[in-house]
């Protein structure tokens, strides 16, 4: 494997990124359905929860797993 | 008593309190209660799978419902009450999901690499790429490339050049490479984070500016 221009650049700012207290995909979890439903009620959970904010933006799969979770609740508010 | 108990949970709507969905879920669960649950299971992950399954969406979907009811009824007294049950729940449910079809996609590639215990091989290889030569590459670029290869090389234990070669490198999911590397994705986590950190670290002694960094590739 070898180390591209791209890949070199990915690293570095994911390296500038990185704080000593980020929180890992487990503690992100455990928040993350409080996250959810601030973010559907209209309220502002990067401010309640900023350490599952930070974490959401450097984790794709769990992004990926909230993004989810909010289509799955989105769609079961309409269905009721 | 119980009878009065077996049917009070009978009278029970499709909408329950946290409090509701605590007592019919536990000692033992109410069928009623088990079936309400897996159908707003199965109609919260249906859309929310929809993009990610090609062909088969009900199966997959009913499978990863009953899969998910079991951790929900395993968990259950981790719950504590910050949100809707429904919503703590379906969390479960979507995160069981995600995981299973992660598993699917990568089900095929190769894990011998990824093994902590392979032996001999150079698991992060950080030679300059050639593939650009000429003038897109500058002297001072390859300087920058060489340098990130030797932090990485004097900073970074084996199992954490393999995490930030598999994860960075071939792109794989977190779930997926903790899975091969045969440890969890929390922990896997926190190995790539404490990489970060000593390059970081070894930026700030060594007065690297990431910035600067950027600005010149």
């Amino acid at each position: 494997m070898k180390l591209s221009k791209d890949l070199l650049k990915k690293m570095i700012r994911s390296v500038k990124n990185t704080k000593p207290d980020e929180i890992g995909c487990g503690e992100c979890f455990d928040d993350l359905h409080k996250f959810a439903e601030m973010e559907l009620a209209g309220k502002s959970p990067e401010e309640a929860l900023p350490l599952v904010k930070e974490h959401l933006d450097r984790c794709g799969n769990c992004r990926e797993e909230y993004e989810a979770l909010l289509e799955a609740m989105k769609n079961l508010e309409n269905s009721v | 008593m119980l009878n009065w108990f077996k049917r009070r949970k009978k009278k029970r709507t499709s909408y329950r309190s946290n409090d509701e969905w605590i007592e019919d879920l536990q000692n033992p669960p109410d069928e009623g209660a088990i079936e309400d649950l897996r159908n707003i299971l199965i109609r919260g992950l249906k859309p929310a799978l929809a993009k990610y399954v090609d062909r088969e969406l009900e199966q997959f979907v009913e499978d990863i419902a009953q899969d998910g009811l079991l951790k929900i009824l395993d968990n259950i007294d981790t719950f504590r009450g910050e949100s809707k049950f429904t919503t703590w729940a379906m969390k479960i449910a979507v995160r069981e999901g995600l995981t299973e079809l992660r598993r699917k996609r990568y089900d095929d590639i190769s894990i011998e690499d990824l093994k902590p215990e392979g032996e001999g091989e150079e698991v992060f290889s950080m030679a300059v790429s050639d593939d650009q030569p000429g003038p897109d590459r500058t002297t001072h670029e390859a300087q920058l490339m060489e340098k990130m290869k030797q932090i990485i090389d004097e900073e970074l234990t084996k199992k954490q050049k393999q995490a930030i070669q598999a994860l960075m490198v071939q792109g794989l999911p977190v779930s997926v490479v903790a899975e091969q590397m045969g440890t969890n994705r929390n922990a896997l986590y926190k190995v790539v984070h404490d990489a970060r950190l000593k390059i970081k670290n070894r930026f700030e002694v060594e007065g690297i500016d990431p910035d600067e960094m950027l600005n010149d590739l």
